[in-house]
């Protein structure tokens, strides 16, 4: 027997609507390796692990672990078999303790066993992993990435001798990024599995020790992670749509005289009473596309709340296509015809309890008090095929979606809603390489042939360089800039990120 | 009568109705603060309370009727709490139709025992009980209180309520912990119940299912945040609103019917206070109450 240590054999699933998720996929796990998971959005690498952790049941195919086969029906049972589960939107309950968060997967307490007695244990083994978090800090206070440290620490407590990371990466800040991958360097070192899906090659070929790829629901197969390069994967993982994918400046549009995004001396407070965003004067025109880069938690968020009307401005002006909607909230905003890409898809971008007709007739007819349900659908299929969304139909609930395809139908809709405006936080943050080309290529489009005035925020350099008419920098809540992009050096930019 | 004396008699007189109040709000309380939503707390405080009557009547006790009626309650609560969990059904739907179930059973079952024995008053607790019943009362509420906040299975409980997916992906075995609220909710909702007809009323009718109580009592779980201690206080004032109406009515000169009406006025003004003010925050029912939690269900 060789070093395998989980096989998943002849997998597969099928959702509800018929969607295949997964076919025949033949897959092992390897003790002390890092096993990274490519695919494109839908590609069914969730999937494939949420069945090895027991949050679906496979339709057909068996598990093994250590040549014995296994039957893996909840969480509770792969934790277990040592396999434990970190996934891209932490799976911790928010108005609990960091804690008593950790505590509920513990075995070896009992069930009235008091949370303080188990947080002495936690600090202990906390410190052993070099983990500094404030075990009696409620979870929503927490940062995302304390989120993700602590979802890695539950990993630890629970003994977990695979780690399976749910794009777990995929919306850490580089810096933290790098962190965590030397963590699971040692953690492997020291004969741990993990398993990786992400989007990024380069992450990929970075990390991994084998890559395998899957396409569709299918393996199309596995290569060694010092050997590969990084045409080879990506022709496995999109076929001959690799060829659809690029980094080259989009071309430059010709912004209009008018002025459609304007703030003056704006200041937003942040969700802990701190001034998040200082002072920020900013102009986008018409069919221009100014870019904002800056590490995360650097007021970006805070400043596209407030320009959408979700956020109130605590001293100074917003003004869009020449209205004052300052503190006006979002239904003036939308009235005038922007669009908006939140941060946060998932809690204001979409709801995914409703379809996605449902959604688009949420934006595009709220203002009519009957709903036209055929126009409705016309956009709804338009987007679909577009955009290539890989859903049943424009009456499925959003929720059945792969999280790419979620922020797919996001990011569709709002960029086909906007007339005036288009405000984007990190609209391709969870898409495939293919996919965000196209979405980059899009609301440049939008930009030259509408004259929508874009401003995009992305904590991507490439992206922002690609596709910004000007550049700005945010930094501790104050902005730099404009630089205009042929000019502005990368490391001038990155060195004002930092700062 | 010395001031004394009226408070003792006060305290007598209303730890009956504090209990019945309490016990049905807290058991409601515990089964909701797992994610379950009890829209069957009216239904099952009556099939409560007349199940605790025959079982008085046919063993002459009135504790027999409180413990036989807390089995009889649990059974239904575990019942419901592993088809909301287990089946991707309609927290409301099935709720509503445990509701009526629960008047039917009550009649069926409270009626003969009516029809044998005409008055209950002699099956019923005597006036030397009432502290011990309001003692037990606070006790069984403080314990709940401490599993809910100090416990892992507490934290569970509350996992369940607030995100059952990302619970059980923290390793809580969602429907073992959903069947534990449901049994120990509805055996303590059945047991105030029992209070009701054993301790508060003596009496039994089938009129009395159309007091709509036990609404009252989910509007003091809701206006106390579903909190063990808060809702003792809160139990208190709406005790002694629906015990004292008639001779409030009588004090400022209100007719019957209209002071009949005063408690569930107050109920709707307690939920406006809670939820047009920013006591919404601190109430704020579990996220996820009354949520289908279905397994199979594909989520990001």
């Amino acid at each position: 027997m060789s070093d395998e240590y989980i096989v998943l054999k002849e997998i597969s699933k099928r959702f509800a609507g018929g969607v295949v998720a997964l076919d025949k996929v033949t897959i092992d796990i390897r003790m002390g390796e890092v096993l990274a998971l490519l695919g494109e959005n839908g590609a069914g690498k969730s999937t494939l692990i949420k069945i090895l952790y027991g949050v679906y049941s496979a339709d057909e195919g068996s598990i093994y672990i250590n040549g014995r086969r296994v039957d893996v029906h909840s969480p509770t049972e792969a934790i277990k078999y040592g396999i434990v589960m970190v996934s891209q939107h932490p799976q911790l309950i928010d108005t609990l303790s960091v804690v008593e968060n950790l505590a509920l997967g513990l075995r070896n307490f009992n069930a009235f066993t008091s949370i303080r007695k188990i947080s002495s244990f936690i600090l202990e083994k906390s410190r052993e992993f070099g983990v500094k978090v404030d075990p009696w800090e409620k979870v929503w206070r927490l940062t995302y990435t304390q989120k993700q440290l602590v979802e890695i620490l539950r990993a630890m407590l629970l003994k977990a001798r695979v780690i399976l990371l749910d794009e777990a990466l995929t919306y850490l800040p580089l810096e933290e990024k790098k962190k965590f991958y030397k963590f699971i360097k040692e953690f492997t070192a020291k004969g741990g599995s993990t398993v990786v899906i992400t989007h990024k090659i380069p992450e990929a070929l970075d990390v991994a020790d084998r890559i395998a790829v899957l396409r569709r629901g299918r393996l199309v197969g596995i290569v060694e992670g010092t050997s590969a390069r990084i045409e080879d994967v990506r022709r496995m993982m999109f076929g001959e749509s690799a060829a659809e994918i690029t980094y080259e400046k989009l071309p430059a549009s010709q912004p209009g005289g008018r002025v459609v995004i304007e703030t003056q001396d704006l200041w937003v407070t942040g969700d802990f009473g701190e001034d998040a965003v200082r002072g920020v004067d900013l102009r986008v025109r018409e069919g221009e596309v100014v870019g904002i880069a800056g590490i995360v938690g650097n007021g970006q968020r805070e400043l596209t709340q407030a320009l959408m009307g979700l956020r109130k401005a605590s001293r100074g002006r917003i003004l869009i296509d020449g209205r004052n909607v300052t503190n006006r909230g979002i239904h003036e905003v939308r009235e005038v015809g922007v669009g908006y890409i939140p941060d946060s898809p998932l809690a204001l971008g979409i709801s995914i309890d409703n379809s996605m007709a449902e959604n688009i007739a949420a934006l595009y007819q709220r203002k009519s008090a009957l709903i036209n349900w055929s126009e409705v659908y016309k956009v709804a299929s338009s987007l679909i095929e577009t955009y290539r969304i890989v859903i049943p139909g424009a009456d499925s609930l959003i929720k059945v979606l792969s999280g790419g395809n979620i922020m797919k139908a996001v990011v569709s809709k709002e960029i086909n809603y906007c007339k005036k405006a288009l405000i984007a936080h990190n609209p391709t943050r969870a898409l495939d390489e293919v996919s965000a080309a196209m979405v980059r290529r899009s609301i440049k489009e939008k930009a030259i042939n509408n004259g929508v005035a874009v401003l995009l925020v992305s904590e991507d350099l490439d992206e922002i360089y690609q596709v910004s008419d000007s550049i700005h920098v945010m930094n501790s809540g104050k902005l730099y800039g404009p630089f205009p992009p042929d000019e502005a050096e990368r490391s001038k930019v990155e060195h004002l990120m930092v700062i | 009568m010395s001031l004394e004396q009226y408070v003792a008699n006060s305290i007598i007189e209303l730890a009956p109705v504090f209990a019945t109040f309490y016990l049905v709000a807290l058991g409601h309380s515990l089964f909701e603060k797992a994610g379950l939503l009890d829209l069957a707390i009216d239904g099952v405080f009556f099939m409560g309370s007349s199940i605790a009557v025959r079982a008085a009547v046919a063993s002459g006790s009135p504790i027999v009727g409180t413990v036989v009626a807390a089995i009889v309650t649990m059974l239904l609560g575990v019942a419901l709490a592993f088809l909301m969990t287990y089946l991707p059904i309609s927290h409301g739907a099935i709720g509503l139709s445990m509701m009526f179930l629960g008047y039917g059973i009550g009649i069926i079952v409270g009626y003969p025992a009516r029809l044998e024995v005409g008055s209950i008053a002699m099956y019923a607790y005597s006036e030397g009980w009432a502290i011990a019943i309001m003692a037990i009362s606070i006790a069984i509420g403080a314990t709940v209180h401490i599993i809910l906040k100090y416990t892992k299975l507490g934290a569970a409980i509350r996992a369940c309520g607030e995100n059952p997916h990302a619970a059980s992906s923290l390793g809580v075995n969602v429907l073992l912990t959903r069947l534990i609220a449901g049994a120990v909710g509805f055996a303590i909702m059945g047991a105030g119940s029992s209070f009701f007809t054993l301790a508060w009323q003596k009496f039994w009718d089938p009129k009395s299912y159309t007091l709509g109580y036990g609404w009252l009592a989910f509007t003091v779980a809701l206006t106390s945040g579903r909190h063990p201690i808060v809702l003792m206080p809160i139990s208190l004032v709406f005790g002694g609103l629906i015990f004292y109406r008639v001779r409030i009515g009588v004090m400022y000169g209100v007719e019957k019917d209209v002071a009949n009406l005063v408690p569930f006025i107050a109920a709707l003004a307690a939920m406006l206070i809670c939820y047009a003010t920013k006591l919404k925050k601190v109430l704020a029912p579990p996220a996820s109450l009354g949520k289908v939690y279905y397994k199979e269900e594909r989520t990001v």
